[in-house]
């Protein structure tokens, strides 16, 4: 594995050194770092379709006309109490069984549907075959939904937190309706909005180590089999039960991220409250 | 919109057919050594990956291995994610109820029971003991079936989980397949108690009921591949010089 090296380097690194580089660097754990990308992707992608269902809702929610806000609030209050893990396993199978009954409809002809034995789908054409991409983009639009409804309340509350008085006198300057909600409400609104949206932030990342529920080879299923204990020189290095060492590398990437995060809220902070509010400004 | 979604799904139709017809997808569990496992470059290798691919090379497939967690892989197997399972499946009647198997690869294995040295496990009078197995195995049903009244029975996600444990104390006993256990007792860290059981049929690929034709090819590969001795050097080369089983 680290042939390439000098010898002198290889001397002055020992057997021991070599050996731990060449096991955390062979294939098995090069795709547990590269399987990083799927956590990096829904967590990214999720939050992304959170803000926006989150805007959607609390436009919704705001919204003058009584249906409108009644689908606004009715969402923000049953996904927010719908347990995340159920709806995460439940949206991406009710979505494929939708996809495949309307598929039936178009393509199951009488013959394959009596050829077909299984209950489900109703013939082998109308069968959808899922793997990973398609299994991600829906574990992000799930968290998307589930934290969009989080993300409602919190734009929700930011957006009547802003000064009355600054939208009366960009009324009071002739601006129209939409030049006030986007230049000044929602403009105005983020200062308030991002303390509640760096928390639903945290928890998108923290859900993303369900992703291994929907058959994704993430970061958390390669830690559980790498920590698997391994009996057999044919399978690889023979060890005992590690699972607790890789549970302790998430562990701390998982505070990494955390701490990362928050240096990132803080500039977004500064970001948003320019030539706002001194307060913001810390 | 409704257009718009009849259009998706034509187009998901059409492609999806198009894969059916051109590779067959093989799913394995990936952690179940020598069987299956993962190899240190994190692809699928073991007995049952080294014989898919005589098969499929016998058959003319172009073949796709791929892993699924063992407790949804005949459900997902059922709902069409994949063709066929070459997973340490034994034969049994409950399974065949739902999927259909082809010809065995493996003969029926005695199932063995493994405790910590010097547990001093007393199979006559077994009580109060925590008895380990991989849920939704044969060995887990025995376990159920003989064990559940005096004794808690602990099902695990993979057998790997089981043995670690046991290891660690939290089990009594575990009951697997012997030809899993063989080389773990060799290790000197576990070691056989009582007598075999023989539970279940032979191992062999699982397939979708409505799957005829593929079965057929399978059965003719894997006949071809008894008869030439491949099958045969392949379980002497993972299982520790087994066999021959099937070359007359």
């Amino acid at each position: 594995m680290f042939d390439f090296l000098p010898q002198w380097m290889r001397d002055g690194l020992g057997d021991d050194v070599l050996f731990w580089l060449g096991y955390l660097t062979n294939g098995k754990h090069l795709t547990w770092y590269a399987s990083l990308q799927f956590t990096v992707f829904a967590a990214v992608f999720g939050s992304l379709l959170a803000v926006t269902f989150g805007l959607l809702g609390a436009t919704l929610k705001n919204s003058t006309f009584p249906p409108a806000r009644l689908i606004g609030t009715i969402y923000a209050s049953i996904v927010r109490g719908v347990p995340d893990v159920l709806f995460f396993i439940f949206f991406p199978l009710a979505f494929e069984q939708s996809v495949e009954w309307v598929m039936a409809s178009q393509v199951c002809t009488p013959e394959t549907l009596a050829a077909q034995s299984a209950a489900w789908p109703p013939c082998k054409e109308a069968n959808w075959l899922l793997s990973t991409p398609e299994y991600l983009v829906m574990a992000s639009v799930s968290l998307g939904i589930i934290y969009g409804a989080f993300a409602t309340n919190v734009i929700h509350g930011a957006l009547r937190a802003v000064p009355k008085g600054q939208l009366e006198a960009a009324r009071a300057y002739g601006m129209s309706a939409s030049q006030v909600l986007w230049r000044i409400h929602i403009r105005q609104m983020w200062v308030y909005a991002l303390p509640g949206l760096s928390n639903v932030w945290m928890l998108i990342i923290k859900a993303t180590s369900l992703l291994s529920l929907l058959q994704i080879a993430d970061i958390v299923l390669w830690a559980d089999r790498l920590g698997a204990p391994n009996f057999l020189k044919s399978v690889g290095l023979v060890h005992d039960d590690w699972r607790w060492r890789y549970y302790l590398v998430l562990f701390v990437f998982y505070i990494l991220v955390t701490l990362v995060s928050e240096k990132g809220f803080n500039v977004l902070m500064r970001w948003a409250g320019r030539g706002i509010l001194d307060e913001s400004r810390r | 919109m409704k257009k718009i979604l009849l259009a998706a799904a034509a187009i998901l139709a059409l492609s999806g057919v198009a894969q059916a017809q051109d590779t067959v997808r093989i799913a394995t569990e990936g952690a179940y050594a020598p069987w299956n496992f993962l190899d240190d470059a994190g692809k699928p290798a073991g007995y049952e990956i080294d014989l898919a691919n005589a098969i499929c090379a016998k058959a003319g497939f172009t073949c796709e291995i791929l892993t699924n967690e063992w407790d949804s892989i005949i459900p997902n197997l059922v709902a069409g994610n994949y063709d066929v399972i070459m997973a340490g499946m034994s034969v049994t009647d409950e399974r065949k109820q739902t999927v259909d198997f082809a010809d065995e690869y493996k003969p029926v294995d005695p199932s063995r029971f493994v405790a910590l040295p010097n547990a001093g496990i007393d199979f006559a009078a077994l009580k109060g003991k925590r008895v380990g197995a991989q849920g939704g195995t044969i060995q887990e049903g025995y376990a159920q079936e003989h064990f559940a009244a005096d004794n808690t029975v602990v099902a695990f996600g993979t057998a790997d989980q089981a043995m670690a444990d046991l290891a660690a104390g939290n089990l009594d006993i575990i009951l697997a397949d012997g030809a899993y256990l063989e080389p773990i007792v060799a290790t000197g860290q576990v070691e056989f108690v009582g007598e075999p059981v023989e539970i279940g049929g032979g191992v062999a690929p699982a397939l979708r009921k409505d799957e005829g034709e593929l079965k057929g090819k399978i059965n003719e590969a894997l006949t071809a591949l008894k008869a030439d001795g491949t099958v045969d050097t392949l379980i002497a080369k993972w299982f520790d010089g087994a066999g021959p089983f099937y070359k007359k």
